[in-house]
């Protein structure tokens, strides 16, 4: 599991070493500290962003804004964001309101606010509502990641690193090369939001990555993926077999 | 001299049987009234014939050409009802003898058939119009029969018209037997029924008839009785012929005299004659003219009445404008009262906001300039300290120092919001909350103070509930709730955050405390709506009562409901229901 990667877009060092501080202690990564508009924009293209935090007024300007509506230009770029501000100034909101999806956080902020508004903003980012704050679930998919929250902060899994997944009611346990660990998600969730050219179900309670797979021994209805794991076959998935040919 | 008595009395008979004819006119009326109604109700029974009932009304109204016409259009007509028809031929008949039209009366009058009720009138009616015609052997043919009639039948003829006319007719013949056999009946029945006009004539009649005989013995008695009996009516022309008759008589008597005097009274009653026509026809020309001058009267009248609706209508006219003016101007005086209430309202409302402000101004700047000078005094001790490297005593005054600078900036907060709340130029806007996380991080930040003061903490919400809030102000909303519980908690004592859902629209959040609590009049005072601040009752506890309108306010702007369940030492209650589903408007 890799920390989540953010870019911090502050003009005021004191709050911006407050918030680097309050991130660190929460295993946040953070990538770079922008201060101007175009500083921000360089920074965002060149590091592997998961999620920014902009201050709105950047020396006096609301640029915060402007850099946030640049970045979604694009959405094949875009990432979430959650903006700072220390104004409640009703015309600012109602421009920055437009940059959807739109979290924010009024300064001053204690180290709960600033959290909760990253989940908050990577929730309403993916269209994943109550992935992390009702208790039902603890993961966000994105097409790259795997968001999980562990306590207070958040992890990530890059998802072509999943060898197989082993459904056990609620959970999931999701075996990568290096590790193994428990994720709340239902089924049905991560089947409609995993690549299904990449992960295939061939069990009841295993999906496995086609990609990962060593060998098939269907007479014991056995597959051996990378790394010596072993899923299981069942007779009603063996379509899958199809599919795997059209791989090689 | 014999040829010039001859022509008067020649004169005289044609006199006198100028007036017969009118008589017989006259006489007749009470007679033809019971045909009138025989007329009548043969018409109603008819009714459903529209000509021939229109043609008996007007034969009724007397109006002949309406009357020939109608019956001539139901002769015309297919209806073969012979009473109808000889009816009909009968209205004809008299129309046109009315109209003097005498040869289509006759053929009308032939066209009825014997079977009718009234042939006997028929048989008059020819008789008269032969005698018209001075056709007299003809009028005897048809007026001889008519003497001998059932008495219920004279009811519709006069018997004495027949005779007199019988008589005429046998007179002018030569016949003087019969005549005078004719006319001494007429007297006869005359002078029974005392029917003085008729009786003139018929004595006139007679007279004649004796006197054309040279029989002036018997002549003379019944021309006197004629004049005798003609002083007792007021007919002028029965007056003037018997006179005349009389001075002819008196004439031939060579009786110049007297003959003078009846001239002379002839002359009067011809005057008077003339005299009547004369005043009838002043009369009549007075009548044209009062007529004349009452319908300029009554064209005046229209005039002015026209003239006076004219002026009424302006009248009403300026008086509805006045009305409606009046009514506008009331309107807008009300109009002007209504605004001068409000504003004097708004003045009011204005005036205690100002006082508040200016109250809150000193409230704020006292509490600020202790903090400030507690902070101060607290500055230099800790530089003393510093100084002696006293480090042991640094810690808890610093501490000290940031428990004030707290409560300062939580009051600057307050007051900044407040400003922002007043003047709306905040971001509001409401959205799905989670309760949960939100009292999370707003109890973060009192969690080293709680700990500090020995307080325990419980957030007990489930992470699901969701209220409809806007964010900011609802987390100053809990910071005041917060810093309030603990500021009346002590050591020990504890700080509760749950829910309770009522029903399926509001979502109870509730901060409790076992913290000194408060007096019923207390909470009545902090739920009024009033913005007038409450004087401090403890001084100890930094207040000003601000934080807590503060909440009231935003509660309400969040369409929530405020309320408190307190108990003087035992604790508080502060119960925030906010809706769990998102209002319209």
């Amino acid at each position: 599991m890799d920390n989540v990667n953010v870019l911090i877009v502050e003009d005021t060092p004191e709050e911006s070493n407050a918030l680097i501080k309050t991130l660190k202690s929460n295993n946040y990564n953070i990538v770079e500290v922008a201060t101007t508009f175009k500083d921000a924009l360089q920074a965002f293209y060149r590091n592997k962003v998961d999620i920014v935090v902009i201050d709105i007024f950047l020396n006096g300007n609301p640029d915060g804004i402007s850099f946030a509506e640049t970045i979604s230009l694009n959405p094949k770029d875009s990432k979430p964001f959650v903006f700072l501000t220390s104004s409640t100034d009703r015309n600012i909101f109602e421009r920055a309101k437009l940059t959807q999806p739109f979290s924010y956080l009024m300064k001053p902020f204690n180290e709960l606010e600033i959290l909760y508004a990253l989940e908050m903003a990577l929730e309403k980012f993916y269209a994943q509502a109550d992935a992390f704050l009702g208790d039902e679930e603890n993961t966000i998919i994105s097409d790259e990641y795997l968001f999980i929250k562990k306590g207070k902060s958040l992890k990530k899994v890059l998802i072509t690193d999943i060898i197989y997944i082993e459904v056990e009611e609620k959970y999931c346990n999701i075996i990568t090369e290096n590790e193994k660990f428990v994720i709340l998600i239902s089924l049905t969730k991560i089947l409609k939001l995993l690549d299904p050219s990449v992960f295939s179900r061939t069990h009841r309670n295993y999906i496995v990555n086609m990609l990962k797979i060593v060998e098939i021994v269907p007479t014991d209805n056995l597959i051996i993926l990378s790394g010596n794991h072993k899923a299981v076959l069942s007779d009603t998935y063996k379509d899958i077999l199809k599919k795997l040919r059209t791989l090689k | 001299m014999h040829s010039y008595i001859e022509n008067v009395i020649k004169i005289s008979i044609l006199l006198a049987l100028i007036l017969s004819v009118n008589f017989l006119n006259s006489q007749e009326n009470s007679k033809t009234d019971l045909l009138s109604v025989e007329i009548k109700n043969t018409a109603i029974h008819y009714k459903s014939y529209n000509n021939f009932y229109k043609s008996a009304s007007f034969f009724l109204e007397e109006k002949w050409d309406s009357t020939l016409v109608y019956a001539m259009r139901h002769i015309n007509t297919s209806i073969n009802d012979s009473i109808m028809l000889n009816y009909a031929h009968y209205f004809r008949g008299f129309g046109f003898e009315q109209k003097k039209v005498f040869d289509q009366a006759q053929k009308e009058f032939n066209l009825i058939s014997s079977e009718f009720e009234f042939y006997f009138l028929v048989k008059k009616r020819l008789g008269v119009i032969a005698l018209e015609k001075n056709e007299f052997k003809n009028a005897i043919s048809y007026l001889e029969p008519l003497t001998k009639l059932k008495d219920s039948q004279y009811a519709y003829l006069s018997k004495s018209s027949i005779f007199q006319n019988l008589g005429l007719c046998y007179n002018h013949l030569g016949e003087f037997q019969k005549a005078e056999a004719y006319l001494v009946m007429n007297v006869k029945v005359n002078e029974k029924r005392k029917d003085t006009l008729n009786l003139i004539t018929a004595y006139g009649s007679i007279a004649n008839l004796y006197y054309e005989q040279y029989k002036d013995d018997l002549a003379i008695p019944y021309f006197e009785k004629a004049y005798q009996l003609s002083k007792s009516i007021k007919n002028f022309e029965a007056k003037r012929i018997t006179t005349i008759n009389m001075a002819v008589v008196e004439e031939n008597r060579k009786d110049y005299v007297k003959a003078l005097k009846y001239r002379k009274e002839y002359e009067q009653w011809k005057d008077s004659l003339n005299d009547q026509n004369k005043i009838y026809e002043v009369a009549q020309i007075e009548k044209e003219f009062a007529v004349k001058q009452k319908q300029q009267e009554v064209n005046l009248l229209q005039v002015e009445n026209r003239a006076k609706i004219k002026e009424r209508n302006g009248l009403l006219y300026s008086a509805l404008t006045l009305l409606i003016l009046l009514g506008l101007t009331f309107y807008f005086y009300k109009e002007k009262i209504k605004t001068n209430k409000l504003i004097v309202s708004q003045k009011e409302k204005l005036d205690e906001l100002n006082a508040t402000k200016d109250k809150l101004f000193s409230i704020v700047s006292h509490d600020l300039r202790s903090s400030v000078n507690a902070l101060k005094v607290s500055n230099g001790k800790l530089l003393e300290n510093l100084e002696e490297k006293n480090l042991e005593a640094l810690d808890g005054m610093l501490q000290n120092n940031s428990a004030i600078v707290n409560g300062a900036y939580n009051l600057l907060d307050n007051l900044l919001h407040w400003a922002l709340l007043q003047t709306k130029q905040s971001y509001f806007e409401i959205d799905s909350i989670r309760l949960y996380f939100i009292i999370e991080q707003m109890a973060y930040n009192y969690k080293p103070l709680m700990q500090e003061k020995g307080i325990r903490f419980e957030n007990t919400i489930l992470k699901k509930d969701i209220v409809w809030a806007d964010q900011e102000s609802l987390k100053i909303i809990l910071r005041n709730l917060l810093d309030n519980a603990i500021k009346f908690s002590e050591n020990g004592d504890f700080i509760k955050v749950y829910s309770e859902s009522k029903n399926d629209r509001y979502c109870n959040l509730i901060v409790e405390d076992s913290g000194l609590g408060m007096t019923k009049q207390k909470q009545e005072e902090l739920l009024k709506d009033t913005t007038v601040l409450s004087k401090k009752e403890n001084e100890d506890i930094i207040g000003t009562g601000l934080g807590l309108q503060l909440c009231k306010s935003m509660i309400k702007k969040n369409k929530g409901i405020f309320s408190i369940d307190s108990e003087l030492g035992k604790g508080t209650k502060m119960i925030v229901s906010l809706p769990k589903i998102a209002l319209n408007g």
